[in-house]
């Protein structure tokens, strides 16, 4: 009887161990979990960009994704005809909530106004910026950002 | 939510310790099998510091550090408070010490929670530095050891101890990490940077190695190239301090003593199991014993193990927990690897991120280095188990590395400095991971796979303790007559001989002495091992970690034809053997001078040296000459003349079975060999089955001793004869040889010997029932290590009529 009562102790003392264990991994995989909703939740403006060339055609485009990039190459987010523009001349991303500009290298470089982009460069609506002969605009789409708080 | 995690988890922590202290407090019950007794109370205390102090952190944690790691503190409180109640289990007084100690470190904790940084560590480590190598210094001259003997690495003030090299550990860490973090941007060549530390860590390593603390020394080395490797990402760091590690194993291998000792001690246990490798041996069968499920707590017997509750209290954890419990404590430290190294690459810079791994690094490896060598994965080295093993210095240092981590862990709204190398952290993490689950892996190769190899050896103390827990079956004669019972009540019952003549046959079983005859050879039965179902030993080692009570056993032997023997043989030297001729079930076996079992603790060695042989037993390991008078009627029944040539005497004793060893559960001395005739030796048993072709019609019966065992399932079951009987004559030829033998109106037959050897005399009795007698069959064989053929004949013929007419 004592020794039986006993073993159903010691049953119930490893079950709390592992409840233990058990209860770890359950809180790290909600947790888990939850970045992942959170992340997928998060609502990300779409940006709109306006390019004008020297020559006057102007091309404009919409994007959703988080990552544009621009430059002569056909394979890029956003295809430009412009001699003066590298293969791969831009980056436009969306992190920290917000967009950003970002040269790739390229030979001529990329101008906001009449400031070199050196470093990657925080984007807001209207601002405009220089690439060889294009100019272009970017509008950034409004979101309702409550789940982002 | 941090705090929510963490409540909950000292939730279960506190459930878990609650139910270990409870079936302690049982286990005296569990153990005498009965609720009446004097139950385990004092580690309720413990139980109550743990909680107080535990539940007061856990509230400072979490109002004074918010965003701290909440898996750290409940995963530490949790092996610290089991490693307190194993410690408490094992020994209260060294109990009381760590709970005292618990309470220190924890109020050192709870205090440290309000720290707002730990800069000034970083400020002040050349300071911090300098003392921690001080104190361990001072140990060479000051230094005493709290159990007197051994090596003096504490310093003492009257009934208080430090061991320095222990915050030594952590004040290396914090060192390393605030001078790299001060110099590893300064693009300095890393050699330049270097150097500095390798000259204060070889001085630090160098004191603990004339200190003779070598585990201390080579966690240091571990730490020390660790936190380079963390600092300056290259691999051939790592390879260099292996190669310099290996280098010096083998130096001191060959030229150290302790190194030469605990390497062989490792390499080749079994060589030594009473000396060098008795520790390891017994953590071995310590582990083996608490298989998966373990002991239960409080019902091991881990205090065989030595040093229990400091260097091999993960033993003494596998045994009571089993290694269901030690996967626990095994997954649990590597909860608080991952956390630690979690908060490493979260860290704001390079000197907290550095200063936690280097911590993360100290529990693990220091972890696997004391859990390996209980295991015999790594040589032994005596350090501590963070957080569980007795020590107050180890304690109070594992809390003060604690809450760094926790400190350090508590930033994560800051974004994290960059990490040019992540691979260091990832090689460093595997590392420890691969160590935890070697450890696990070997732990269950040494309780399941070999378990039960460890526990059949004889060095296996816990048999012991079983002997005096389960009552051992009773050796009955063939009327079910006690012979030998058991006396004492649970947890002191011993082996009671009440028919005492009988010693040199049946024997003994003693803690000391071990055990020999009937009680050996038959120890299966009588413990409960053999004749029991599976299913009953399996639950009943399930309950108590013990066998089942012991069977039963039913000798052949006739206690009242015995008691007439041994009476008649006091004062000879000799033997007796009576037999049933036909089933070769042994009635009387008698070995004079005897002893008394009883006494055997009293008598003790005494009895081996003693010149009359009482624990031999001479009816079977008697070697006696034959001289040639008593081969007279074997002789005439194969030539029909009663005189043989030298080699025609080996056709005798070959076809009268004497060149062959009787088959029976008692030791029987080695046949003699046909080589040389004059050196054939016979021992009464030998005698009293070839004797029996004469009562038997030419058959040598197969001899029994053990008849049957009484199980629990379908009660007495007949053990059968171990040989087989042999045709040694065809039934006429055997008749009539012994006609010419034949007395008292032809219903029995004997005959007399004679033999010389050196100064000694020996006298031979054989006799026997008739061919023609038609109740049981018998054959009596009486040997005296005397002239005295009046003392022969008398036992011979008196004994042979009791047997006759029952």
């Amino acid at each position: 009887m004592t020794a039986l009562l006993v073993l159903i102790l010691r049953i119930a003392l490893a079950i709390a161990l592992y409840a233990f264990l058990g209860r770890i991994f359950l809180t790290l995989w909600q947790d888990l979990k939850q970045q992942g909703e959170f992340l997928s939740s998060q609502k990300k403006p779409g940006i709109h960009i306006h390019a004008i060339m020297d020559s006057g055609k102007d091309i404009q485009r919409r994007f959703v994704q988080s990552e544009v990039t621009i430059g002569r190459d056909p394979n890029c987010d956003f295809p430009v005809i412009d001699e003066a523009i590298s293969a791969h001349h831009v980056k436009i991303s969306y992190h920290h909530s917000q967009w950003w500009l970002e040269d790739l290298g390229s030979t001529n470089g990329t101008f906001i106004g009449k400031n070199q982009v050196m470093v990657p460069t925080v984007l807001i609506t209207s601002d405009q910026f220089k690439c060889g002969g294009t100019t272009f605009t970017v509008l950034v789409d409004m979101v309702n950002n409550k789940i982002l708080s | 939510m941090n705090k929510l995690i963490q409540s909950r988890l000292l939730q279960i922590t506190a459930v878990f310790l609650f139910l270990q202290t409870l079936i302690i407090t049982l286990s005296p019950a569990v153990r005498a099998r009965t609720w009446d007794v004097d139950y385990r109370l004092s580690q309720w205390i413990a139980l109550g510091l743990w909680g107080l102090f535990v539940a007061r952190a856990h509230y400072d944690i979490t109002r004074k550090l918010p965003d701290a790691d909440p898996y750290l503190f409940p995963a530490a409180a949790l092996i610290s408070g089991w490693g307190l109640l194993t410690i408490w289990r094992l020994d209260s007084n060294f109990g009381a010490r760590q709970a005292l100690w618990f309470g220190v470190s924890s109020t050192v904790l709870i205090a440290g929670t309000r720290l707002v940084t730990i800069d000034f560590l970083r400020r002040y480590k050349y300071i911090l530095l300098t003392c921690g190598t001080f104190l361990v210094a001072l140990t060479l001259i000051f230094g005493t050891n709290p159990s007197g003997s051994g090596p003096r690495l504490w310093l003492g003030y009257s009934d208080f101890y430090l061991q320095p090299s222990e915050p030594l550990k952590l004040l290396l860490i914090v060192f390393l990490s605030a001078y790299l973090a001060d110099k590893l941007p300064s693009r300095l060549r890393t050699i330049h940077i270097l150097y500095p530390t390798v000259i204060l860590s070889s001085i630090v390593i160098l004191l603990l190695v004339v200190q003779r603390d070598l585990g201390t020394a080579s966690i240091f080395t571990a730490l020390y190239t660790v936190i380079i490797y963390l600092a300056t990402g290259r691999k051939r760091i790592l390879l260099i301090s292996l190669f310099l590690l290996a280098f010096v194993g083998v130096v001191g291998y060959y030229f150290v003593g302790i190194v030469h000792a605990r390497v062989n001690s490792w390499i080749s246990p079994w060589n030594d199991p009473t000396g060098s490798s008795y520790q390891i041996i017994q953590s071995l069968i310590a582990i083996a014993n608490g298989g998966i499920l373990g002991r239960g707590p409080g019902l091991g017997s881990p205090g065989f193990i030595p040093v229990a509750i400091s260097d091999f209290i993960y033993a003494a954890i596998a045994e009571e927990t089993g290694l269901i419990g030690t996967l626990g404590l095994l997954s649990t430290i590597g909860v608080i690897i991952t956390r630690g190294l979690r908060a490493a690459l979260r860290a704001p810079d390079l000197f907290r991120r550095m200063l936690a791994a280097g911590i993360t690094a100290y529990f693990g490896l220091q972890t696997i280095l004391i859990v390996g060598g209980n295991l015999r994965l790594l040589p032994l080295t005596g350090v501590t188990l963070p957080f569980v093993s007795y020590g107050g210095s180890s304690l109070l240092t594992s809390f003060v590395a604690l809450l760094i981590l926790i400190n350090i862990s508590n930033h994560l709204d800051i974004d994290p400095a960059p990490l040019p190398k992540p691979q260091p952290y990832l090689v460093l993490g595997t590392l420890l991971f691969v160590g935890l689950f070697a450890s696990a892996l070997a732990n269950g190769w040494w309780s399941v796979i070999r378990g039960d190899d460890l526990l059949t050896r004889s060095d296996n103390q816990r048999r012991i303790i079983e002997e005096r827990y389960v009552a051992r079956g009773l050796l009955l004669d063939s009327t079910n007559s006690i012979i030998n019972n058991n006396k004492g009540d649970i947890g002191n019952f011993s082996r009671n001989y009440k028919y005492v003549d009988l010693a040199p046959i049946t024997g003994y079983t003693d803690p000391i002495y071990g055990q020999a005859g009937l009680e050996a050879s038959l120890d299966d039965y009588l413990r409960g091992l053999k004749g029991n179902p599976t299913s009953k030993l399996s639950w009943s080692n399930l309950l108590y970690g013990m066998n089942p009570e012991g069977l039963n056993v039913r000798l052949s032997i006739d206690l009242y034809l015995q008691n007439r023997t041994d009476e008649m043989m006091v004062g000879s030297s000799g033997a007796v053997v009576l037999l049933n001729a036909k089933s070769g079930e042994i009635l009387v076996m008698s070995s004079h001078p005897t002893f008394n079992p009883n006494h055997l603790a009293e008598l003790g060695t005494k009895l081996q040296v003693d010149p009359g042989k009482p624990l031999i037993n001479r009816a079977t390991l008697g070697q006696y000459p034959t001289g040639t008078t008593i081969m007279e009627p074997f002789v005439q029944a194969l030539t029909g003349d009663s005189t043989a040539n030298e080699s025609f005497m080996v056709n005798v004793y070959k076809a009268f079975g004497f060149y062959q060893v009787p088959q029976i559960q008692l030791p029987t001395a080695p046949a003699s060999s046909e080589a040389d005739i004059d050196l054939t030796r016979v021992s009464p048993l030998q005698m009293a089955l070839a004797s029996a072709t004469f009562s038997n019609h030419g058959l040598i019966p197969a001899p029994r001793i053990a008849m049957g065992v009484n199980t629990p399932s379908v009660g007495w079951v007949s053990l059968p004869a171990l040989g087989t009987p042999i045709e040694a004559l065809q039934a006429p030829a055997a008749d009539e040889a012994i006609l010419s033998y034949l007395v008292e109106n032809q219903t029995s037959w004997q005959h007399l010997g004679q033999a010389q050897e050196d100064e000694s005399s020996f006298t031979w009795f054989i006799g026997g029932t008739s061919p023609s007698w038609q109740a049981t069959p018998l054959v009596i064989v009486v040997v005296l290590e005397e002239d005295n053929i009046r003392l022969a004949q008398r036992i011979g013929q008196e004994l042979l009529i009791d047997a006759m007419n029952p």
